[in-house]
């Protein structure tokens, strides 16, 4: 995905920002074991945010310091593998092949880095879909009906966020407790459409000046790269209803030692860079929107 | 039974206004209010079914040992069953397709009509909204109230969409909307003054920020 989903910073205290950055870490290093350090590129916050929901329930973990590749004298603390982490590892894999795809299936020049990345995850690709096939058909399902929809000039802003909501819901299928796996498909669907609607308005000026397809451009037929006062708004309400309905899922689930995390993204983190991103001040490297030191500058 | 204490997430040692203070904040979380045309409002029931039989069990428990002030729950809300309008039985029997959570039924039969009235974009509203189609649950609700400016339960439903779209804080969460970014003190100021003011549905909502 497009790492969006991150909580606020200052509502975590010392140990919160070490556990997130123990699974953050965790992942990478899953990542790595499971598919090689090409794989490890792809990590990102919301990937995180995956592994943290689907997290076994249970005893505490305890995080141990290891040098891995980007820390090779100190080391970082991480989360020892679990079932969580390697169902988001596959899924992110998944998930990132076909963004991939997409991508060069796009009219226009610059394929290079995606051919690239295509080369780069070919074989941990085919080995997340001989490991998790349904939410491979489900994924390629779902972005197929996403390129038609786009290619259609859709004026929807529900319908192609609908494609992409599902396949994050599909990421819950394999929940075994009846109403976790209720209350995560709604979660999911919702942050699926907030990270779709998100991505949209980032990409918006690009879209707008390349000529290629982009909802808020068709569903409020904008005539430059930049919303309008009622577009923002419509947009706004949109992203505050998928946050909401996030935190009335949330609500009905115990997330246990997840929950103060859980709760400073849903709560505050994803209010926070919506509204960076729709005010155009949002970058995913900036200081402010970092937790614990994480980020891709440390693979 | 189980501990009504840990339902309400306290100790038996806690005083009764930890104890009220625990149950409106759980109360808060699981109102209706917070689960309007959500597929999950029958967990949320369950919650505030529990809470409630929680409360009443400590508050008859303290009352039996001579402790004042006893009160009993909230109880009795409602959770997204929707009346029958005064409306066609076709637009009935599509009221009752959506309690049943049969979406699409529901809009199987409004699709089947050719006379697209306020009933029918308000019907067509709730079904993306339940799905989760804000947009176009709003357009939807607009012109049902642009029809029929006068139909009370157009406009509440409208206004839910656009006003209410914080629902449930944790204490100590501000509010927060996407449209009012920014670390502008005075824009935040603003925004919160607005969604405090408008953060009513039906008068229902109760302990508003």
């Amino acid at each position: 995905m497009f790492g969006y989903v991150r909580p606020a910073a200052g509502r975590l205290d010392e140990a919160d920002k070490r556990r997130f950055g123990a699974a953050y870490c965790g992942l990478c290093r899953t990542l790595g074991d499971r598919y090689g350090l090409a794989a490890r590129f792809i990590l990102n916050y919301d990937f995180t945010f995956l592994a943290i929901l689907l997290w076994p329930e249970g005893g505490e973990e305890e995080a141990r310091r290891r040098p891995c590749i980007a820390h090779p004298v100190r080391g970082r603390a991480s989360f020892p593998g679990n079932d969580a982490l390697s169902l988001a590892a596959d899924q992110s894999v998944i998930l990132a092949w076909w963004q991939i795809q997409d991508a060069l299936a796009d009219p226009g020049g610059g394929k290079g880095k995606y051919r690239a990345a295509a080369a780069a995850l070919g074989s941990a690709y085919r080995r997340a879909r001989e490991l998790r096939p349904s939410f491979d058909r489900a994924a390629r399902t779902h972005l197929e009906r996403l390129r038609a929809l786009e290619r259609a000039g859709c004026p929807s802003l529900d319908e192609p966020a609908d494609a992409f909501a599902r396949l994050l819901a599909g990421a819950a299928e394999e929940v075994g407790d009846p109403v976790k796996r209720r209350v995560l498909e709604q979660l999911l669907y919702h942050l699926g459409r907030w990270v779709y609607l998100v991505d949209a308005a980032d990409d918006l000026a690009e879209d707008f000046a390349a000529g290629s397809y982009n909802p808020l451009l068709c569903r409020f037929a904008l005539e430059s790269g930049v919303l309008t006062e009622e577009a923002r708004e419509a947009l706004s309400v949109s992203l505050d209803h998928s946050i909401r309905l996030m935190g009335a899922a949330f609500e009905l689930w115990d997330f246990g030692r997840w929950s103060p995390i859980l709760r400073a993204t849903i709560y505050e983190g994803l209010f926070r860079v919506g509204a960076a991103v729709l005010e155009g001040t949002f970058q995913a490297d900036d200081a402010a929107f970092r937790i614990a030191g994480r980020n891709k500058e440390h693979l | 039974m189980t501990d009504p204490y840990e339902v309400l997430q306290i100790p038996g040692t806690a005083t009764d206004e930890e104890v009220k203070k625990a149950y409106r904040e759980l109360a808060r979380k699981y109102h209706p209010d917070n689960y309007h045309d959500n597929p999950l409002a029958d967990l949320a029931q369950e919650k505030m079914k529990e809470i409630n039989a929680a409360y009443d069990a400590i508050q008859k428990e303290r009352s039996g040992r001579g402790a004042g002030g006893a009160q009993q729950s909230y109880g009795g809300y409602q959770y997204q069953q929707r009346q029958a309008s005064s409306g066609s039985p076709a637009f009935q029997r599509v009221r009752m397709a959506i309690n049943r959570n049969d979406l699409g039924m529901a809009e199987q039969l409004l699709r089947q009509m050719d006379d697209h009235n306020g009933e029918w974009n308000f019907l067509m509203g709730i079904i993306c909204y339940r799905r989760g189609w804000v947009d176009e649950a709003r357009r939807y609700y607009q012109t049902a109230c642009q029809m029929d400016p006068g139909n009370l339960e157009y406009r509440q439903t409208l206004n839910y969409v656009e006003n209410n779209r914080e629902g449930y804080r944790p204490e100590g969460y501000d509010v927060y909307s996407t449209g009012c970014g920014g670390d502008n003190l005075c824009g935040r100021l603003a925004c919160f003054y607005l969604m405090c003011n408008l953060c009513s549905f039906g008068g229902m909502r109760f302990f508003c920020c």
